[in-house]
């Protein structure tokens, strides 16, 4: 019998009474046979490996994370706040020191979930990543994170929520932009004015197969990582790059997944996407178990694996040799002569326009930063669906200074007193409070 | 009547029973060596002076195959298995004969990889010439669908002594488990066989001739020696299931319950959820290796009468070194026995010697005897309830799979004590007051284990799998497989495994078993979509028969089990 080399705690929760749609990717049979797998492989028997229950999140945790309209509640079900309370759960494991390592194998998903939430998009309505990042930080002080996604689909979502965050390094790769949903991720998204180089895209062309993935890993994840010294490694894993996913056009195999996470070595996997529900998410998984647990993995193998067949093609390594090299120098270089042009008085201004698939809704969005001299600055968004109209979202950063704090409470206190906005959302991270404001009906 | 033997680890005991109550019980010394001179010796005891023609059933808890395995006393075993893609299977061997045969069926039963059956057939060869006679075949995924395991079975068909197929042992998904299940039930077998023989020729040797005889599981049921002789390794751990339904036959429970049985060297604790016994959910270990053996769930507290009492920084520790016997008995240190006496709360063998003991204790302590024995009986009471909690932590930790399931899980929290075991009279009002909870000590507890032998019944366990686009329906522990029209449905599957079980039942058991006691634990019916075309339903029912005190006997033995 092996023994696990790193303990591993596996927060498994496959929401078998949860769909988006009866033939949705994202239904109750999309981790049956992965739970199959790993139990006929026996993987909860290896010592070392242990299986957890998850926990509920609170509302309190979702709350500290998004701006939510019309209100927190109508955007979550059940499912998604246990999906999220397991992410946390694998978090507490790590942080408690129960675990070397944990993996959340829950759904539903979440890395297409924005800051501001006015629906669900991508099959997501919470950030399970932020939301545990964001859990941990406040009841046990992490400072410095990395998530690496390596989800197919560029996590768009948790791009935006970190992207005024220079104690937060996002790095996403993922299949080009120009290619698949949800159209973005390109080596010009370096983030925002103050935690520039801390967002970092990897966009791959289509057929890119282990080779390609594994090679920016090495060149340009590894070194970066290397750099910033996060606390805590989490890779956002999604497993659509597989070669048989119905909604992708990548060449990754089980073994390529299962080397990834020995290279990368993450304190914490979160699952996100991957729909190829029989051909690949069983061998996937229990790839990723195996390699986060230091076991062998080398007969991890699908029945259709055939390594000539999706072998790369050469001029394909060659652009990920390039496009490594722009996430380097994006990270250790970003240019700046953007952040003027962005910026109104003391304001930095954004401006977006998001659909959520999903739900069907459509958002217009105009974001100001401030430019404070001593902190991350306070943030406010101002946001109009087609569900809800004329909503404020306003967020003091964790490490807010006294000024954007004082700033903060009078502009809350003006846009209750104005009546502009129907509904505003209040986050004080520096104190942990959450207050909501609605008028009318 | 009913005739029970339990074969335990220090006594047997035997009970003679009938609808009114018990006729006579009988205790002997277990002999290790010869377990069947012991159940000859309980059997003379219990039947003297009654018409033995008159026993219609006879069951018996054994010991025998756990220590068996225990000891290493087993015969070789040639291991065939079919794995596919995942863990190496090289990694799960068992025995010095272990042979992974190429081919692979996927997590549906689809053959990814057909059997090598030329190197299936040279393996079996060459493990006959070293003198294998008794076989395991094992497939991964054979629950799905058994065609590797069904292929072996073919090839041996005929040539060898005894054959374990892994699908018929348990339906559950768990590949090394399978293994290691298939291996020990074939390993014991030559043993089990032997000793079921003996035992047929000595019911017969009292003039004991009954209609019907069992062994009792490690899931507190019981099995036909005809089935046993198939399963012998569902006799292990017989112990702690013959105690549990001991109690059950004794008490009437009703709410969540703890069981603790004082023992001299640990307790053994199993709890029960709304009156039924809580089962292990993933089986038991045998030496080390995970098995698909079903089991009560109980914990063995190294705690127990004759743990050793000793001081430790500044205060009383008590056990885990088992140091009996206790000083009233001439043991050279102090028990909890001894604290017992020295608090006059027990009178039990030279408490003089006792007595000493806790002054000894007490002068390194710098306390009175009477101080230091308090200290020992409520220390043991603390550790012995810590262990309990932890044990229903980790039961109401368990994980589930559903929204519902997690919403609406009910967490166990005990309403009371049952409490067996030698001192366990002297103890029910200090473990009453450490656990805050009202404890029963049952009258008859000193035979509970042979009451709990003969009072159980049959239990049962089935799984059934469906598959409408493959159009398959399979029940593996029944032999069940069947063709099944793609309208096929979760209500026709939930008729269909307690259809074939009951019938299972009422053709190998003799046993008519009432449909409403089949109780479905698991069920589920998820679509599979191939693009965005609905294809078919994968459809899975789990259905088990409680274990449970037979209906004719419920009132046999009862009392009134008093709170204390």
């Amino acid at each position: 019998m092996q023994r696990a080399v790193n303990s591993l705690g596996v927060v498994f929760f496959p929401a078998f009474d949860w769909a988006i749609s009866a033939t949705h990717p994202e239904r109750q049979e999309r981790l049956l046979y992965t739970m199959d797998q790993l139990k006929e492989e026996g993987v909860f028997d290896i010592p070392g490996i242990r299986e957890y229950k998850p926990d509920v999140a609170d509302m309190d945790d979702i709350r500290r994370v998004h701006f939510c309209f019309p209100d927190t509640a109508s955007n979550l079900t059940n499912s998604h706040l246990i999906s999220a309370g397991g992410t946390i759960k694998s978090g507490q494991l790590v942080m408690e020191q129960e675990e070397d390592k944990a993996f959340a194998l829950v759904r539903p998903p979440g890395h297409h979930a924005m800051k501001v939430v006015h629906g669900g998009r991508g099959f997501c309505n919470v950030n399970m990543e932020a939301v545990m990042v964001e859990n941990l930080r406040q009841h046990y002080g992490l400072g410095r994170v990395a998530i690496v996604d390596t989800d197919c689909h560029h996590g768009d979502g948790t791009q935006d929520i970190y992207w005024h965050d220079p104690e937060t390094l996002y790095i996403s790769i993922h299949q080009d932009g120009r290619t698949l949903f949800p159209g973005s991720g390109f080596p010009g998204e370096l983030g925002g004015p103050k935690a520039l180089g801390k967002t970092v895209n990897i966009p791959l062309p289509p057929t890119t197969s282990d080779e390609g993935v594994l090679y920016a890993i090495e060149n340009a994840v590894l070194p970066i990582l290397e750099d910033f010294k996060p606390e805590l490694v989490i890779n956002s894993a999604g497993q659509d790059n597989h070669f048989s996913d119905p909604l992708t056009n990548m060449n990754v195999s089980a073994q390529g997944y299962a080397r990834l996470n020995e290279l990368l070595n993450p304190n914490i996997a979160v699952l996100e996407g991957g729909y190829s529900i029989q051909g690949a998410l069983p061998y996937v998984n229990l790839g990723i178990v195996l390699a986060m647990a230091g076991l062998d993995y080398t007969c991890v193998r699908e029945p259709d694996y055939d390594p000539e067949a999706i072998r790369q093609e050469r001029r394909i390594t060659e652009y990920i040799k390039k496009i490594s090299q722009a996430a380097l120098d994006g990270y250790f270089s970003p240019p700046t002569a953007h952040m003027s042009r962005e910026k109104q008085g003391d304001f930095f201004i954004r401006s977006k326009e998001v659909f959520y698939d999903t739900s069907f809704i459509t958002e217009r969005q105009r974001e100001y930063l401030l430019d404070c001299p001593h902190c991350p600055g306070l943030l406010r968004a101002e946001t109009s669906s087609s569900k809800t109209k004329n909503c404020l979202g306003l967020e003091i950063p964790r490490l807010g200074c006294e000024h954007c704090q004082a700033e903060g409470e009078r502009i809350f206190e003006q846009e209750k007193s104005r009546g502009k906005f129907t509904n505003i959302q209040f986050i004080n991270r520096v104190d942990g409070t959450c207050r909501r404001h609605v008028i009318g009906p | 009547m009913i005739l029970g033997i339990d074969v335990g680890g220090t006594h047997t005991d035997a009970v003679l029973l009938n609808k009114d109550g018990l006729l006579a019980s009988a205790k002997v010394i277990t002999d290790h060596q010869d377990l069947l001179s012991s159940v000859r010796a309980a059997l003379a005891e219990v039947v003297r002076g009654y018409d033995t023609a008159k026993v219609k059933r006879f069951n018996l808890s054994t010991t025998l195959c756990t220590n068996a395995i225990v000891q290493g006393d087993l015969e070789e075993v040639g291991v065939l298995v079919s794995a596919g893609p995942g863990i190496d299977p090289g990694l799960f061997g068992i025995g010095t004969c272990y042979a992974v045969i190429p081919g692979g069926l996927d997590h549906r039963g689809t053959e990814i990889k057909p059997l090598d059956l030329d190197q299936a057939r040279s393996k079996i060869v060459e493990f006959k010439e070293r003198g294998v006679r008794i076989f395991s075949v094992i497939g991964k995924f054979s629950p799905r669908n058994p065609k590797h395991e069904n292929q072996l079975a073919e090839l041996l068909e005929n040539t060898c002594d005894f054959l374990t197929l892994g699908h018929t042992l348990s339906g559950q998904l768990n590949f090394p488990r399978r293994v290691a299940t298939s291996y020990y039930n074939s390993a014991i077998w030559p043993i089990f066989n032997d000793f079921a023989n003996s035992v047929a020729d000595s019911l017969n040797d009292f003039g004991l001739q009954p209609p019907h005889v069992n062994i009792l599981k490690a899931d507190g049921g019981t099995m036909t020696f005809a089935q046993a002789r198939q399963t012998p390794v569902e006799s292990i751990f017989s112990g702690p299931s013959a105690s549990v339904m001991g109690i059950m036959a004794i008490c009437p429970i009703e709410s969540d319950a703890v069981l603790l049985d004082m023992g001299g060297t640990t307790t053994d604790v199993a709890v029960f959820a709304d009156g039924d016994p809580l089962i292990e959910a993933e089986s038991v270990e045998l030496a080390h290796r995970p098995t698909l053996v079903r089991a009560m769930k109980t914990k063995s507290i190294p705690l127990g009468g004759d743990s050793a009492v000793y001081a430790s920084q500044g205060t009383v520790s008590v056990g885990p070194r088992r140091m009996g016997p206790c000083m009233a008995q001439g043991g050279d240190v102090p028990t909890l026995v001894d604290a017992l006496n020295c608090a006059k709360q027990y009178f039990y063998g030279q408490t003089q010697a006792s007595d000493r003991g806790m002054q000894i204790l007490g002068q390194e302590l710098g306390w009175s005897p009477d101080q230091v024995s308090w200290e020992v009986i409520h220390e043991f009471c603390r550790v012995l309830k810590q262990e309990t909690l932890d044990m229903l932590n980790e039961i109401n930790e368990r994980p589930v799979y559903t929204v519902h399931e997690f919403l609406e899980y009910r967490q166990i929290v005990p309403q009371r004590i049952y409490l067996m075991g030698g001192p366990a009279q002297v103890m029910a009002p200090f473990i009453s007051q450490a656990f805050g909870l009202p404890v029963v000590v049952p009258d008859n507890y000193a035979v509970a284990n042979a009451l709990g032998a003969a009072l159980a019944r049959p239990t049962m366990q089935a799984e059934l799998f469906a598959d409408t686009e493959k159009r398959i329906m399979t029940i593996p522990v029944l032999g069940v497989s069947e063709r099944v029209g793609n309208r096929y449905s979760l209500d026709q599957a939930r008729t269909d495994v307690v259809n074939h079980l009951c019938a299972y039942l009422t053709n190998h058991l003799d046993w008519k078993v009432p449909q409403f006691e089949v109780e479905i634990v698991e069920e589920s019916a998820m679509n599979m979509v191939k693009d965005v075309y609905q294809v078919g339903q994968d459809i899975r029912v789990k259905c088990q028969i409680r274990p449970g005190i037979s209906p004719d006997y419920q009132n046999a033995v009862r009392c009134l089990c008093k709170e204390q």
